[in-house]
C-alpha cells in the first residue's frame, strides 16, 4: 500500500536547519499494522504527516497504492486524504462546537455522502465504538477515553484503507488506552492498514511490525507476528 | 454542509458571548450610522427626481462679469419665459415661478396667511406634482383660479370637497379652487401651499417687460431630442440682443442648468455651477463608508486575533478532507451571518433614532419597508459588509497549516508590523480625522458667532408690512411709542437679517463708467434706522423724515460702500440711482445682513422715496417682553384687524444663519463619537484577548519582580503606540481636508496646532481608559495560577 524511497524532509529557520527525515525508505503492505517508535525528534511525526498527505517531502518518492503522491497539490492531496486515510491524534482533536454525531459525520460530508446514508453510517460506527448513548453530547462533556473513541469513530467512518494514529493513547489512562488499542486491532483485523506512532512498548506490541527510527532514518525493524 | 457551517458559526457565537456581543454591537452601530447617512444621501439625491419630464427641464440662468470675475444667478426677467416660448421652436414650454406670497386667505370665518407662489399655467404640466382633483392643463388658466395643496385645502374647507369653492384673497379678490395637489413631497425644492396664476400677478401690476429686472425663476421644457448645448448657444446673447447698445448688458450671457442638478449644484465658481449640496453628499457618503469600514475592521481584528481558538477546527476540517476554498466559503458565510444579525439590530437602532436624525438633518426620512428595492439594497448591504469584514479573516484562517495547528505550534503574529496593527491604525486614523474635523467645524461656528454683527439684536422685533399696516403706519408707530411698548420704530425694505434687493447702474461724483457695474445691496428706512437697529454711525446722522422733510431722498452708506466709492467727504455726496438724486446724510459701520461667514458688501440705505415691506421696532427694555408684545399685538389688531399678528425676533433669525454649519457640526460630532466608540469597542476586545494570551508572560514577569505599573504600561504601551501613529497619520490629512473646507468661508479661522494636540491627547486618554481596564486586571492576576495552568 505504501512505498517510500529515499524520503527527505528538512526544516529550515533563519539560523537552524533540522533534518527531520534522512534518506528514509520502507514499505507497508495492505492489511499490515505497523508501529513507528523512536525518541522525541527522531522524525516519527513528520513521517506520519507525510504519509497522511498533510505535509510534502523535500525529496524522495512516496507511492500510495502505486500512485506517486509526493508532488500532489493541495486539492489532490485533500481528495486522496478524504477517500483513503483516517487519522487518530493523541489530543483527540474534536471540534468543540460540534456534537459527537456531527464530529463523526464531518468526513462523510466532505466526501459528499448523502444525508440518509451519513446517518446510518455514523450510527453504525458509534455503535461499534460504544458511544451511541452520547451521540448528542459535545466533546467537552466526555471523558478522555470517550473522546478518543469518537476520534477513532471519525477516523473509520469513511471506511479508509489506511489509519494513521499519532500516539493514540498518549492522553489516556491504561484502561482507556487498552480499549482504544483493542479497537485499532479489531479494525486491522477487519482489513484496515494501520500505521501508529507511539512511545509505548506496550501499545507497539499490538502491531505486526515495529520500525524504530533515529535521526530521521530507520535503525531496526522488528517483526512481531 | 451549509447547515454544518451554520451550526458551527452559531455555536461559536453563543459560546463566546462577550466577543460576539462586541462584534455584533460594533457592526450594528456602524451599520445603523451608515444606514442613517445613506437615507439622508438618498433623500438628497432623490430631490425633484420624480418629475416625468425631468431630463427635458432646465432652469434659465444669467451670467455676467463683476466684482473681479464671472458670476451666475438664476433670477430672470419677467419677459424671459414668454420670449423663449415664442421665439425658440425647440422650447416645448417655458414657465415662470416665484415664491414669497403672503396674502390673507379668508373662507367664512377662517383667516390665514399661508405661503404660496405665482406660476404660469404650464407649471403643472411641466412638473409632475400629482393632482388629487382638477385638470393640470387648465387649473391655472384663468386669472381667478387657485390651486391648493391637500393640507391647505383641508385647513380651509375641512372635509368638504374644495373643488369649485371660493377663497377670498386679501380684501376683495375672489378665487375659485380649480385644483387640489397632493401635499408636496419632502424631497422637492419647491415650497408652496397654493399656486396663483401668473396672470393675477400681471393684474396686480407686479410685472414688467424690462430685460434688466430679475426677480423670478424661468424653467424651460425642451422638445425631445433638443441638445442643451445647442440651445444654450442660441439663447446665449438673448438679453444683450434685446438691450442693444446698453454697455451694462454687453457681457450678459444666458444659459440653462439641468433642473435635476439644481438642488445639488448651487455653488458657483467663475459663473459655473461646480458644487454645493453634492459636496456634503459626497463627504457624508465617505463618512458612512468609513464608519462601516471601521466596524468591519473590528470584526477582522477580533476574528484574526482569536484565530488560535479556531485554528484547531481548521486543522481538523483539513485533515478530514476540507479544501481551502471550502473553508473560505465557510468563514465568509459566518461573517455574512453575523452581518445579517447585525443588520437586524441596526434596523432597530435606525427605527429608534430616525425621528431625531430627521429633525437634525431637517428632512423627513423614512425606511421604505414596502419598497422591494429597499430589501434588495439591504441584502446587498449585508453581503458587502459580510464580505468586507469576512474576506481577510477567511483567507487568513483557511491558510493555516493543519500539522502545525494540530500539534499546537500555532502562535498568532507578534511581529512589529502585522495586518491587525495596521487595521487598528486605520481605524483610529479615521476616528482622529473625524474628531479633528469636528473641532474645526465647531471652532469655525464659534468664530462666526463671536463676530460683531454691527447692530444690537436685543429686544429687536420685525413684522411684515401686510394688509393695512402701510396705510396706518404713522398711527401704529405713534401708538407703539406712546403706549410705552417700544422705544423706537423704523420701516425698511427687508429684515436686517436678510438681503432682499441689490442693483447696479449707480453713479456719483467722480464715479467711472466701470463703477456702474458695481453691485450694491439695498436697504431702506424712513427714520431711526440707527437708533432702532443699534447700528453705529461713523459720520453724519440718521435718516429722519419726521425731522427733515427733505430726507425722502436721503441715503446712508455703510463703510465698505463709502470706501469703495472713493468719496473724500461722503457727507452730502450725491448718488444717482433709479433716475433719482440721493444725498448721503450719514455713514454707518458695516453690519452683517447676510452670511456671518462672508465679508460685508457695499450697502446703501435709501430714504422714504424707496419701497418698504418690513417694520422693525425695539421693545421697551423697562417692561417684560410679554407685556410689550401684548400691547404691540393689540395695536396691530386695532390697525390691521384682518391679518394675524406675526412677528419675529431678530436675534432668533440671526441665530438661524448658523443652522447649516451647526447641522454639519452636530452630524460630524455624532459620527466622530460613534467612530471612536466603535474603535474603542474593538480595542477593548483586542486588549481583553491580548491579556488572555499573554497571561503566562505576565506571570513570569511578575515572578521576576515586575510591578503592576510595569505590567500595565507594557500591555497598554503597545496599543498606545498604535494610537499615536494614528494621530500622526490623521493630522496632516485632517489639516488638508479642513483647510479646503474653510476656503468656503471668507470669514474663517486659521487652523492652529492646539486642535491636533488636543485631539491626540483626548484620543489617547480614551484609548488608555479602554485598555487599562484589562491591563490592570491582567497585572493584578495571581501569577501562580497562570503558571500552574501551563
Amino acid at each position: 500500500m505504501i512505498k517510500i524511497t529515499n524520503l527527505e524532509k528538512i526544516y529550515r529557520t533563519e539560523e537552524v536547519e533540522t533534518v527531520a527525515l534522512n534518506d528514509l525508505s520502507f514499505e507497508v503492505r495492505d492489511g499490515e499494522f505497523v508501529a513507528v517508535m523512536g525518541p522525541s525528534g527522531c522524525g516519527k511525526s513528520t513521517l506520519l504527516n507525510i504519509l497522511g498527505l498533510l505535509d510534502d517531502p523535500d525529496a524522495g518518492s512516496f507511492l500510495f497504492n502505486g500512485v506517486e503522491v509526493a508532488k500532489f497539490n493541495e486539492r489532490k492531496r485533500a481528495d486522496m486524504r478524504k477517500k483513503n486515510i483516517g487519522f487518530v491524534f493523541q489530543s483527540f482533536n474534536l471540534i468543540d462546537e460540534l456534537t459527537v454525531f456531527e464530529n463523526v459525520e464531518l468526513p462523510l460530508m466532505y466526501a459528499g455522502v448523502k444525508k440518509s446514508e451519513r446517518k446510518a453510517r455514523v450510527d453504525e460506527v458509534l455503535e461499534k465504538v460504544q458511544i451511541m448513548h452520547r451521540r448528542n453530547h459535545f466533546p467537552q462533556q466526555l471523558s478522555g477515553g470517550q473522546q478518543q473513541r469518537v476520534a477513532v469513530a471519525r477516523a473509520v467512518v469513511n471506511k479508509p484503507k489506511l489509519i494513521l494514529a499519532d500516539e493514540p493513547t498518549g492522553n489516556l489512562d491504561s484502561s482507556n488506552g487498552n480499549e482504544v488499542m483493542q479497537m485499532l486491532t479489531d479494525l486491522n483485523e477487519a482489513g484496515t492498514t494501520i500505521v501508529m506512532v507511539t512511545h509505548s512498548e506496550h501499545d507497539a506490541r499490538y502491531s505486526h511490525r515495529i520500525i524504530r527510527m533515529l535521526d530521521g532514518h530507520t535503525v531496526t525493524e522488528n517483526i512481531l507476528v | 454542509m451549509i447547515k454544518n457551517y451554520f451550526k458551527t458559526a452559531w455555536r461559536n457565537l453563543v459560546r463566546n458571548k462577550v466577543y460576539s456581543l462586541i462584534n455584533i454591537l460594533g457592526l450594528s452601530i456602524g451599520m445603523a450610522a451608515c444606514i442613517l447617512i445613506l437615507l439622508w444621501v438618498q433623500n438628497q439625491l432623490s430631490h425633484d427626481r420624480f418629475h416625468k419630464n425631468l431630463d427635458r427641464i432646465y432652469i434659465v440662468n444669467n451670467r455676467d462679469i463683476g466684482d473681479g470675475g464671472k458670476f451666475a444667478w438664476s433670477w430672470t426677467p419677467n419677459i424671459m419665459g414668454p420670449t423663449l416660448k415664442k421665439d425658440y421652436p425647440e422650447v416645448a414650454d417655458a414657465v415662470r415661478y416665484v415664491e414669497g406670497n403672503n396674502f390673507l386667505f379668508t373662507v367664512g370665518e377662517k383667516k390665514m396667511v399661508p405661503s404660496g407662489a405665482f406660476a404660469d399655467p404650464g407649471f403643472l404640466s411641466v412638473f409632475s406634482f400629482p393632482l388629487i382633483s382638477g385638470d393640470a392643463k387648465n387649473a391655472l388658466a384663468e386669472v381667478s383660479n387657485i390651486v391648493l395643496t391637500e393640507k391647505l385645502a383641508r385647513s380651509l374647507f375641512g372635509a368638504d370637497d374644495p373643488l369649485g369653492k371660493i377663497v377670498k384673497i386679501d380684501s376683495n379678490a375672489h378665487f375659485k379652487v380649480t385644483g387640489v395637489l397632493k401635499n408636496l413631497p419632502d424631497n422637492t425644492a419647491f415650497d408652496f401651499a397654493y399656486l396663483l396664476p401668473w396672470s393675477y400677478k400681471d393684474k396686480l401690476g407686479w410685472t414688467d417687460s424690462a430685460w434688466g429686472n430679475n426677480g423670478l425663476n424661468t424653467y424651460v421644457m425642451l422638445k425631445p431630442g433638443t441638445s442643451q448645448a445647442t440651445f444654450d448657444q442660441k439663447i446665449n446673447k438673448i438679453t444683450t440682443n434685446h438691450l442693444p447698445g446698453d454697455p451694462l448688458y454687453k457681457n450678459r450671457e444666458v444659459f440653462t442648468q439641468p433642473f435635476k442638478d439644481q438642488w445639488l449644484y448651487s455653488k458657483q465658481e467663475n459663473g459655473r455651477y461646480i458644487g454645493g449640496r453634492i459636496d456634503m453628499v459626497r463627504m457624508f457618503t465617505a463618512i458612512a463608508t468609513l464608519i462601516l469600514i471601521i466596524a468591519c475592521i473590528n470584526f477582522m481584528n477580533l476574528s484574526t486575533a482569536r484565530s488560535e481558538k479556531r485554528a484547531k477546527e481548521v486543522g481538523i476540517r483539513k485533515v478530514v478532507g476540507a479544501q481551502k476554498k471550502g473553508l473560505i466559503f465557510q468563514f465568509i458565510g459566518e461573517s455574512v451571518l453575523l452581518s445579517g444579525i447585525a443588520f437586524l439590530f441596526a434596523l432597530a437602532i435606525v427605527i429608534i433614532f430616525l425621528p431625531g436624525f430627521s429633525t437634525l438633518v431637517d428632512q423627513q426620512l423614512h425606511l421604505p419597508f414596502t419598497d422591494p428595492l429597499f430589501w434588495m439594497s439591504a441584502v446587498t448591504f449585508i453581503l458587502v459588509s459580510g464580505l468586507l469584514a469576512g474576506s481577510y479573516p477567511a483567507f487568513y484562517l483557511s491558510a493555516f497549516n493543519p500539522v502545525k495547528v494540530l500539534k499546537g505550534f500555532f502562535k498568532s503574529s507578534t511581529a512589529a508590523v502585522n495586518p491587525r496593527k495596521v487595521l487598528v491604525v486605520i481605524q483610529f486614523t479615521f476616528a482622529v480625522l473625524l474628531i479633528i474635523s469636528t473641532f474645526i467645524v465647531m471652532q469655525q461656528i464659534k468664530h462666526a458667532q463671536a463676530r460683531d454683527n454691527g447692530y444690537n439684536a436685543q429686544h429687536l422685533v420685525f413684522v411684515k408690512m401686510n394688509g393695512a399696516i402701510e396705510n396706518n403706519y404713522s398711527l401704529i408707530r405713534n401708538e407703539l411709542i406712546n403706549r410705552g411698548a417700544v422705544v423706537s420704530v423704523t420701516k425698511s425694505m427687508s429684515p436686517i437679517t436678510e438681503r432682499y434687493s441689490d442693483s447696479w447702474n449707480f453713479s456719483w461724483t467722480g464715479s467711472t463708467e466701470e463703477d456702474k457695474k458695481t453691485d450694491f445691496v439695498r436697504m431702506a428706512s424712513d427714520a431711526d434706522f440707527v437708533k432702532t437697529l443699534g447700528t453705529k454711525l461713523v459720520m453724519g446722522r440718521d435718516i429722519d423724515i419726521f425731522k427733515y422733510p427733505s430726507d425722502s431722498n436721503a441715503i446712508l452708506l455703510n463703510e465698505t460702500a463709502a470706501k469703495m466709492m472713493h468719496l473724500k467727504d461722503p457727507l452730502n455726496a450725491i448718488l444717482k440711482a433709479d433716475d433719482i438724486e440721493w444725498r448721503v446724510v450719514g455713514v454707518v459701520k458695516d453690519f452683517i445682513y447676510q452670511s456671518p461667514y462672508e465679508k460685508v458688501q457695499q450697502l446703501i440705505v435709501f430714504g422714504p422715496k424707496s419701497w418698504f415691506n418690513t417694520m422693525h421696532f425695539k421693545l421697551n427694555p423697562a417692561n417684560t417682553t410679554r407685556q410689550n408684545l401684548d400691547i404691540v399685538a393689540a395695536i396691530f389688531k386695532q390697525f390691521n384687524p384682518e391679518y394675524p399678528f406675526d412677528y419675529k425676533f431678530v436675534d432668533a433669525e440671526y441665530a438661524r444663519k448658523f443652522k447649516e454649519e451647526q447641522k454639519t457640526g452636530t452630524m460630524a460630532a455624532l459620527f466622530a463619537g460613534l467612530t471612536i466608540f466603535i474603535s474603542c469597542l474593538g480595542l477593548f476586545a483586542l486588549s481583553t484577548y491580548m491579556a488572555e494570551t499573554r497571561i503566562k508572560e505576565i506571570g513570569v514577569r511578575k515572578v521576576l519582580g515586575a510591578s503592576i505599573f510595569n505590567i500595565t504600561s507594557l500591555l497598554s504601551g503597545s496599543f498606545l503606540k498604535l494610537v499615536i501613529i494614528s494621530c500622526v497619520v490623521a493630522s496632516p490629512i485632517a489639516w488638508f481636508v479642513m483647510h479646503n473646507w474653510l476656503k468656503n468661508y471668507q470669514y474663517r479661522i486659521s487652523i492652529g496646532w492646539p486642535v491636533f494636540a488636543g485631539t491626540a491627547l483626548l484620543v489617547m486618554v480614551i484609548a488608555l481608559v479602554t485598555i487599562s481596564f484589562q491591563s490592570v486586571k491582567a497585572a493584578l492576576s495571581n501569577p501562580v495560577k497562570a503558571l500552574r495552568s501551563e
